[in-house]
């Protein structure tokens, strides 16, 4: 029963996100395709958050991929979806060789020590402008090709298409890492997490297990890199910068992280607000001071974030249906 | 309708839904609403794509605020007229954040659903985003930045600012004056603006005689502590301290570790941007001599001849009126002085149409710079003609306010020490064919 009901939402969910765009303007089918790229960047954040470590350094990640990709769609013809996975897998070994320095630290080191080594990627890409285009970063990135089945031609410049391409692209990402966290390995983050030196004393290989959810987060993290560089056709090292990690941050600590759909929540809310609501409503120099106003609001009021809301509404509604009066008498 | 809706109650809850639901709808009529209420058809609309938040926002948000005079004034006079009829014209501004992910949404934004006519950027790490769409839409596109520009954008032009070649002005006017001054320690931050910019001083240092004392510093854009910058520059006791085209958000304090260290000569700077600020900061006697490249409008020299800009004195004191005049920076008046030019065009042109504009515009090879008359030049620098260079003022800080020294020809130096200037640009990998 529980599966039918999980399906039946996953189906409305896909459904409500297929005619999604259609009710957009094409500026805001722009913002979709953004979107639907930092929801892969902030949920393959988490997965590193559950073995507890919270990095400064995803979004080098994000940038290794698209900087894989790009060059190797500009310098060798790679064709664009064989180098958008390639971008993926360079992240994944840059973060596997970083994790030998890195995961000798823990906690508010790993912290630091993630943010020198994102930084130190970063004055690469700076310093070394053949291939990486030093501060002016690569531009005119080859678009992911146009497909034409005759009757029917696929422009992927248009928002609407490649809205549909990265939807597709971040939902298969999801799932994977729904998977994991569900699998052992996943349960083996959570120990990790919670009480390391318990699961190393009944042979977890902490060590292993970190630099796994580390590989695997900058995995998928590459791979939005490579969705956001195609689209853009355009990376610098400023585009990956801390301006950006906070952002990530923000989104997910916003959302929540204990579940899957915690950093969603925090990523979809927040970029409405910011990028709809508010310019929306002429606020756009002010926008800074809002989101910082809502920040402040959600860590004092929402500590555990957004996904929250739902256990507190149906712990409360559970509370009404128990004692009705006592719950009317509080509304009033 | 429901008994519960007629019960009369208002429970708290129903009175924060009721007016969160109002004030959303009242939110979306305003947003709706048009700004000014002319007939649609007699409304140009021109985009305004740049950065009003964030550390560049000082490169954005006075030009878009000086743009605002502008369109008050001419709207005042009945807009501007083409093809017989005339137009008011209506600013649409976006906030690109300098991110170029941004200014591509601001792009599609302005062109497919705001109907602009033309669209104004500061340009830099934000084009490359934007190019494509401007190259698909033939929309016209000014930057501020020339470094911009190349062979494949037609319909990008650089119609005010031919950063950073005017810097050459700076250095050349210091070297007839100040004959002293032999040697030159400079620092950038280490960007698509620092790095062309470092070249040009390096070619305009070089074609003066003067030495530099080091490389050039080049330091991360992310950089808060400018101590150990500043202490490097002054070890080898330079002359000239040059602050190259950085933010104001590095002026500033560069300036300041530089008066907390001791140091005494001569700076130059492309920009000053609020600078009364800067000598709050220090002293005025720090600051007396300081030469940069942007001039109060209130000066007296622009009210010189060849000066083209429109009532250069009187749009400073507008300025200085609405914003304040410690608000008055390098692109309080540069977006404004784009729009003269655009208007002009679209007048001859007889159409607002990003063509016919752009025809009219480029008419001649020759336009009315805001400095004076200018040539459309950039082949050998950029791959195309599409940078309006002519004369350019050089600035010197002078008992607390800034004051026009001389106006000096980019051209003229060009032609003499253009192979100096492709040199450096070449080294630093910074032309446009090495892009």
């Amino acid at each position: 029963m529980w599966r039918i009901a999980t399906r039946l939402r996953l189906l409305i969910l896909f459904a409500a996100l297929a005619v999604l765009p259609y009710l957009l303007s094409y500026s805001q089918q722009e913002i979709a395709v953004l979107l639907v790229i930092n929801v892969l960047l902030v949920c393959s954040y988490r997965l590193l958050t559950l073995t507890g470590e919270w990095s400064l350094g995803h979004v080098v990640m994000m940038g290794v991929g698209a900087y894989a990709s790009a060059l190797l769609t500009k310098r060798l013809g790679v064709p664009v979806p064989v180098s958008m996975l390639a971008g993926g897998l360079a992240a994944a070994a840059v973060a596997a060789i970083l994790s030998v320095p890195l995961f000798r630290m823990k906690g508010f080191y790993f912290l630091i020590g993630s943010f020198a080594a994102g930084e130190i990627i970063r004055l690469i890409w700076k310093r070394f402008t053949d291939p990486f285009g030093g501060p002016k970063g690569l531009k005119r990135i080859d678009a992911f090709p146009n497909i034409d089945f005759g009757f029917l031609e696929i422009d992927f410049y248009e928002p609407v298409n490649y809205y549909f391409l990265a939807l597709i692209v971040v939902s298969a990402s999801l799932y994977v890492l729904h998977r994991i966290e569900r699998s052992r390995i996943g349960l083996t983050f959570h120990a990790i997490h919670w009480q390391d030196r318990l699961a190393e004393s009944v042979g977890v290989d902490n060590f292993r297990y970190r630099t796994l959810a580390f590989v695997i987060a900058s995995f998928f993290a590459g791979i939005a890199g490579g969705l956001y560089g195609h689209y853009v056709g355009a990376v610098n090292p400023t585009r990956f910068g801390v301006d950006q990690m906070v952002y990530v941050l923000v989104w997910a600590i916003v959302g929540g992280t204990a579940t899957l759909h915690g950093p969603i929540l925090g990523v979809v809310v927040l970029t409405v607000i910011n990028e709809i609501v508010l310019r929306g409503l002429g606020l756009d120099t002010v926008r800074p001071l809002i989101y910082g106003a809502i920040l402040i609001l959600s860590v004092l009021y929402l500590p555990d974030g957004l996904e929250s809301l739902g256990p507190r509404l149906r712990a409360r509604l559970r509370r009404r249906g128990r004692d009705p009066a006592a719950a009317g008498g509080r509304a009033a | 309708m429901s008994r519960k809706s007629l019960d009369g109650k208002i429970t708290r809850r129903k009175f924060l839904g009721s007016s969160a639901a109002s004030g959303a709808t009242l939110a979306a009529i305003g947003a709706g609403l048009p700004r000014v209420a002319f007939a649609a058809d007699a409304v140009i609309k021109i985009g305004f794509l740049a950065p009003l938040t964030g550390p560049v926002a000082a490169w954005g948000k006075p030009g878009l605020d000086g743009c605002l005079i502008w369109a008050d004034w001419v709207n005042a006079k009945g807009g501007v007229k083409i093809g017989g009829k005339s137009h008011k014209i209506e600013f649409v501004g976006y906030d690109n954040e300098y991110d170029a992910a941004k200014a591509r949404t601001g792009a599609t934004k302005l062109i497919k659903e705001d109907g602009v006519k033309f669209v104004m950027m500061l340009g830099g790490d934000t084009w490359p985003g934007v190019q494509k769409i401007a190259e698909r839409e033939g929309m016209l596109f000014s930057t501020l930045l020339p470094s911009d520009l190349s062979p494949e954008t037609k319909t990008l032009l650089a119609p005010c600012e031919v950063h950073p070649i005017y810097n050459v002005t700076g250095v050349e006017w210091l070297a007839e004056n100040k004959k002293e001054l032999k040697t030159a320690a400079i620092c950038a931050q280490d960007d698509a603006l620092g790095k062309p910019s470092v070249a040009t001083y390096l070619a305009a240092f070089e074609a003066a005689g003067i030495e530099m004392v080091d490389k050039p510093e080049f330091f991360d854009p992310a950089t808060t502590d400018f101590a150990p910058v500043m202490t490097k520059l002054l070890a080898k006791k330079p002359d000239i301290l040059c602050l190259d085209t950085c933010y104001a958000d590095y002026v500033h304090p560069l300036c300041e570790q530089a008066f907390q260290q001791g140091y005494k000569g001569q700076i130059i700077s492309c920009t000053a941007d609020f600078y009364q600020k800067i000598i709050e900061k220090t002293s005025k006697e720090f600051m007396e001599g300081f030469i940069f490249q942007f001039p109060d409008f209130d000066d007296p020299a622009m009210n010189s001849k060849g000066v083209n800009f429109v009532k250069p004195n009187e749009f400073y004191a507008e300025y200085a009126k609405r914003y304040g005049a410690s608000e008055w920076g390098a692109v309080s008046w540069e977006y404004a002085s784009i729009m003269d030019l655009w208007a002009d065009a679209a007048a001859r042109a007889g159409s607002a149409d990003p063509g016919p504009v752009l025809e009219a515009m480029k008419a001649g090879g020759t336009g009315k710079h805001a400095f004076g008359d200018a040539k459309w030049w950039g082949k050998e620098l950029f791959g195309i003609d599409n940078a309006l260079v002519g004369d350019w003022p050089v600035v010197a800080i002078e008992d607390g306010k800034a004051r026009i020294k001389a106006f000096k020809s980019i051209p003229a130096w060009w032609d003499k020490h253009s192979k100096l200037m492709i040199k450096h640009m070449t080294a630093l990998g910074q032309m446009w064919n090495q892009r």
